[in-house]
Order: C-alpha cells, then structure tokens, then sequence
C-alpha cells in the first residue's frame, strides 16, 4: 500500500492569491493566528522583507508597516481543502482529508488504470498546481508515515521500502504526532529521529508508554490497516469566496462571480450536467447573510449566458453593509439530453423564448413577467390570472374589456351608454358580494369605457376598451 | 451625362418613390383607405408610432396584425395601461400561450425590455405603451426591429411634433362611429391625412334600438289601421 500526503502549508494565502492579481499579491502578505498570536503564513515578498513564521504582529509591524494582513480562519482553510479534494476526486479515488490543511491519497490501487507511478504523480501534482495550491509532499507505506515525512518537508517521492525506510529513519520526532510529554522522555534518552524509536523493540516501549503511542508506532511502520474516513464529493456545487477586501458595491462582485460560475461551469461540463438555478449567498460582516437566487428559463452551463443573466440580477441588488465572502450553491442538475432535442420545428425560437423571459425575469423582477391566461370565473376581477387554472373554454360575456383597472374609480366624465346593462353578481361565497350593472360607456373623445353602477346607484369605471 | 444618369438608375441601391415593390408582403389592416393610403397595409419589420386616447379602438385597428398567425413567436404587450384581459385577447383572436405581459417600473426599463424583445427573434409583434420616445431610443427600436424582422407598436398619448427615425407614425381621432387616421409619416410613400374609416370595437345596442324603433314604427301602422 503506497499513500501519499500533501501537506498544503499556506491554503488561506493560496485562496487569497486566486482572487486577486499578480500585482496585489507582489505587495508582502501574511496570514496572521490571533489565537497564537503569531504569523503562520507569509508570501515570498513578506519573507523578503524579513518576517518569519512564529513572529507576532508587533514585529511583523515594525519589520514591514504596510504588509497585508489575512486573519486565519480554520473554516475557511477546511473548506479550501474540500474544494480541492472536489477537484482530485475525479483523478484519484481514495482521497482523505487530515485535519485542515492535508490531503492523504492513496496511490497503489490507482497504479492499473495509470500505467506508472510517474504518470500519476504528475496528473495529481498538475491539479495541485492549476489550484495554485502550494504543498510538501512525501510518499510512504501509510498515511501517518507519509504525513510524517511531509511535515518534515522531504518532497520526494520513494515507493518501495528501503527508499521510504531511508527517508522515514532520518525524520526528527518533532514532526510526530507524540505528544509533548512522549516527545520530552524520548529526547531525555537521547532519542530524537524516528529511525532510533522504530529500532527499540516494541514489547520493551510498551511497558514504558501508552497504548496510543504504541498505536501510532505501528501506524508508523505500517503495520495496520488504515481505519480512515475517505472523501465523498457533495451532491451539490458549492463554492465560497472568502473577498480579499469588503466589496460595498456589487459592480466590484463581479469579478468573483465569475470566479464561482467558472468553477461551476467546469464542474457542469466534466458531468455532463445543466443547471437552471443558482443561490448566491453574501456575507457581511455582520447580520443575515443577503440569499438570492438567479433562474434561467433553460438549463444551461455556459459562463457566458450564467454571466449575463446574474449581472442583470445583481444590478437591482443593494448591498446593506460591505460584504465580506460571496457562496455560490447549485443543486438542481439535469443532464444534457442529445436524444431529445428536436431537429425541426421552431426550437431555436423556443429557447429564444426561455432566454428572453429568463433575461427580462432577472432584470425586471420574477413578478414583472408574465402570461395571461384565462380565469375560471363570471366577475372581471377574476377572469385573467398569471397561471393557467383551467384547459376548458369557459363562455364568457362579450363585455369583456381589453384593460380592466385595479379597483374602480368613480365615473366623473360625460359619457353616453351604448350597450347593457349586463348584471353581474358576485358569488355569495366570495368575501365581497356585490351587485353590478354594467354598461360600455363613451365619452365625448370616443373613448368607450366599462361602466358599472353599484346597488348605491353610484357610477364607476373599472375597464377601457381598446 | 445621358451614359452616367443611366448608370445611376440602374444602381439597385437607389430608390425611387416610382418604384414601388410590389412583392414586400405587407399586412393589410382591412379598411381599403387606409391600406390604400399606406401603400398595402403595415410592414412586417419596423416601429409604428401611434398616438392616440387609450380606449379609442386603437388596438382593434390592428387586429390583423395582432392576430397574424406566427406559430412560436411572442406578441408582447409591454406597459399596459392596465391589465390586459385574456377573454378580450381570446376573443381577439390571438393565441395565450404565445402571449407575454410584462410590467416595468420606469419608462427606460420598458424601453429595455423592448429592444430585448426585438432582438431575441422570439417576437412577432411588441406593443409598448411609451410616451417618453426620443429619436436615440426609437432609432435603437428601428434597428432592432428591422434587423430581428418583427414589429414594434407603440401607443402614446401626447401627440408631440418630433418627428422620429420610424417607419410609420399614425395618429387617431374618433369622430362619432368612425376613426379618422393621420398618416403622418410614413417610410416609402407620402403623409396622408383625415382618412375615415368605420371600426366597430364594442358591442353596442344598435340592434336592439333599430329593432325597438322598427317595432315602434309597425305597432304605429298598426294603431293606425285600428
């Protein structure tokens, strides 16, 4: 069994790095643990001005006074990591995530469908590389074994045993998994790397240490099975951009949408999948998150067609204070069906049709658009609605008025009656039972109204004729 | 110069008011003097302007144009001065489902939404109720109109002199029963105006009162008799 670990030492710097240019990230960053109290991340121009890991902010201050500070968040690294393993799963099968910030990956069972181990390796490192995840990495007979060497930094790779034990024998016990405690007594006899702990006998550190030491140690030579939970992608897209400043207007959002469709996009095209629904969350520092959801009439993947249709949305939104992160989350699928899609008829008109209402939904609003139908009922009130109720042809009265207004207004023009009167009546299961007759009334203009005169003899006007 | 005017005439780009086409498929709107005056009726493509009173009949004039049957294409009506009865456009003759309403908060949305209907190919006809039309946003609408072959109706209340890069501008009036039309612009032809036509678009009781005066007028000859 051959695992091996990457040890992805800077993920909230690398995250960072994804989202913002080659010229921001020139300036020095660090990502700063306000926990310890100390740096734990730092870029090539952060290091060059003189800072080191394990310094504190005051000494970081004084070293370089305009450095850029990322504060370390163990969720955010968590989900970096998640949407990396998402990225590898399609390469790799067994893929473990340790802790926030490694990845353990089992190579052997791999071996058959790649050829070789170089061919592997390069295939997993390039996804590495295209993450722009920076990484240590080793390769050993288990996980804790790997992960022990690539915490030690050896970036090599050794796949049979005498290579791993070679490297395994010079690693320092401070890179282990021992406690503090485990780690003192050892060095107290002088033992300080891991190739003089696995040469003592076991039965003779087993009266001397616990059981978990023991476990470890055998881990270590890889003696036992690794009991791991492996990786299992989500169901669901999901992607999260933690915003590297607080974006106050949504015009400067744009560039990290895109970042998540594109994401989506090639998440949609490696599965052959379409989606009619995106959920855009955004973050503020403070209070509910802002959810907002951007429909396409038609499943589609495409950057360009997501593109236009959440800047339509995001026009209209306003942001109540300055967003700090932007999600981006898609569970609706469907797949890309060849077999039934349609040579002839007017299909291009058709997905026209859904483009457009999709467009004119997102800019204008979901209630702005919509397709009268007829209503299942004798009062005007009720005869258009927004969905359709009802298939049959119901027989209406030919009085019906081209526009019928919101609530009626009294009738204040001079106007002559030509036709009625057509008495309607509510029904009396209706809250507001009433009596009408009505009449077309035309004004002195010609303008020919709908007229009714309720059982108060008052006249109103409630539709135009058109 | 006899040689270079003939030239000229034979240039195809150049058109002349003589040389009407006579195979550009126009709707006719029904009324003999009107798509006389027109030239054979609307064209397909193009922006009409038509300012009128809303409740005048207006669009019961172009009923053949409405009604023209496009299987798959929108009839979009953008901005109604209030909401539009689906027994009315049953009755009208024009197909639900192939039919959109859309209602927008400012007169620039509705501009929009316009020229986005225009240039999605989906549309057969879109009516605007718009009164806020200058020459930059009807030219946009021309163009659009033109290029994606579908028509763009739209009604205004405030008849203003401007005169707009459109194909056609009409303006109506009723008079009594009939509607008088002022062709005041029209591309390929000249203005006409004060043209009469008859447009019944209600139901009336002209049937019931002929009918009553008739009866009135028997039962008199026959009281006379008595």
């Amino acid at each position: 069994m051959i695992w091996a670990y990457f040890y992805c030492y800077q993920l909230t710097l690398d995250a960072h790095a994804q989202c913002c240019d080659a010229q921001e990230y020139a300036e020095p960053i660090i990502t700063y643990s306000d926990k310890d109290n100390c740096v734990i991340q730092l870029n090539q121009a952060a290091t060059n001005a003189g800072i080191e890991r394990g310094h504190g902010l005051a000494q970081t201050a004084a070293l370089c006074p305009h450095v850029n500070i990322l504060t370390f968040d163990a969720d955010a690294e968590k989900r970096t990591l998640t949407a990396l393993a998402h990225r590898l799963y399609p390469l790799a099968s067994d893929i473990m995530l340790d802790s926030i910030n490694g990845i353990a990956i089992r190579l052997d069972n791999l071996l058959q469908y790649y050829g070789s181990y170089d061919i592997l390796w390069n295939v997993l490192t390039q996804e590495f590389n295209h993450a722009g995840i920076h990484y240590h990495y080793a390769t050993a007979w288990g996980i804790e074994a790997a992960k022990l060497l690539a915490h030690q930094g050896i970036n090599r790779c050794g796949y049979t045993q005498q290579d791993i034990a070679r490297l395994l024998s010079t690693c320092l016990l401070k890179h282990s998994e021992l406690d503090n405690k485990t780690l003192s007594t050892l060095s107290k006899v002088g033992i300080h790397n891991v190739g003089q702990l696995l040469r003592l006998p076991v039965h003779e550190l087993g009266r001397r240490f616990s059981n978990s030491v023991i476990q470890y140690l055998t881990a270590l030579r890889g003696e036992t099975f690794p009991q791991v939970t492996l990786f299992r992608p989500s169901e669901h897209f999901e992607s999260f951009i933690l915003l590297p400043y607080e974006v106050e207007n949504t015009a400067y959002l744009t560039r990290y949408i895109t970042q998540c469709i594109t994401a989506l996009e090639h998440y949609l095209r490696a599965r052959n999948l379409l989606t009619s629904l995106l959920t855009f969350t955004i973050s503020y520092r403070e209070g509910q998150p802002l959810v907002f959801s951007v429909s396409a009439a038609t499943p589609q993947s495409s950057l360009s067609s997501w593109l236009s249709l959440v800047n339509l949305k995001i026009e209209n939104i306003t942001l109540l204070a300055p967003a700090t992160s932007i999600a981006l989350h898609c569970e609706q699928f469907e797949l890309i069906e060849e077999g039934t899609t349609d040579f002839f008829s007017n299909r291009f008109t058709t997905i026209a049709q859904k483009q457009l209402i999709g467009r004119l939904k997102a800019k204008l609003g979901d209630t702005s658009t919509y397709t009268p139908a007829l209503g299942d009922s004798h009062i005007f009130e009720q005869q258009t609605c927004t969905n359709v109720v009802t298939e049959k042809v119901v027989q209406y009265t030919a009085v019906s008025p081209t526009f019928l207004l919101d609530t009626p207004t009294p009738l204040t023009a001079s106007t002559k009656i030509c036709f009625g009167p057509v008495r309607l009546e509510s029904g009396w299961w209706e809250q507001r039972n009433y009596k009408r007759d009505y009449f077309i009334a035309q004004t002195e203009v010609g303008v020919r109204l709908l007229v009714f005169k309720d059982e108060n003899q008052s006249w109103w006007v409630q539709g135009v004729y058109s | 110069m006899k040689t270079s005017l003939t030239a000229l005439y034979d240039n195809p780009n150049i058109w002349r008011a003589s040389q009407r086409t006579s195979c550009e498929q126009k709707y006719a709107l029904g009324h003999q003097p009107l798509d006389h005056a027109l030239n054979g009726g609307i064209a397909p493509s193009g922006v009409v302007r038509i300012s009128s009173h809303t409740g005048i009949g207006e669009l019961s004039l172009f009923k053949a144009v409405l009604t023209e049957p496009q299987k798959h294409k929108l009839r979009v009506f953008i901005n109604c001065p209030a909401i539009i009865q689906a027994p009315w456009l049953n009755a009208f003759g024009i197909d639900l489902k192939q039919t959109l309403a859309i209602n927008t908060q400012s007169d620039d949305d509705a501009l929009w939404a316009a020229e986005q209907c225009l240039k999605s190919t989906a549309c057969h006809c879109v009516v605007l109720w718009n009164n806020k039309l200058t020459a930059k946003t009807a030219r946009r609408l021309q163009v659009a109109s033109t290029h994606n072959d579908a028509l763009c109706l739209i009604f205004c209340d405030n008849p203003r002199d401007t005169s707009l890069p459109i194909s056609l501008d009409l303006s109506l009036h009723r008079h009594e029963k009939n509607v008088t039309v002022d062709v005041l612009k029209q591309r390929h032809g000249w203005p006409v105006k004060g043209i009469s036509i008859s447009l019944p678009w209600t139901p009336d009781n002209t049937a019931i009162q002929s009918a009553m005066c008739k009866s009135t007028s028997q039962q008199q000859a026959f009281n006379s008799v008595i």
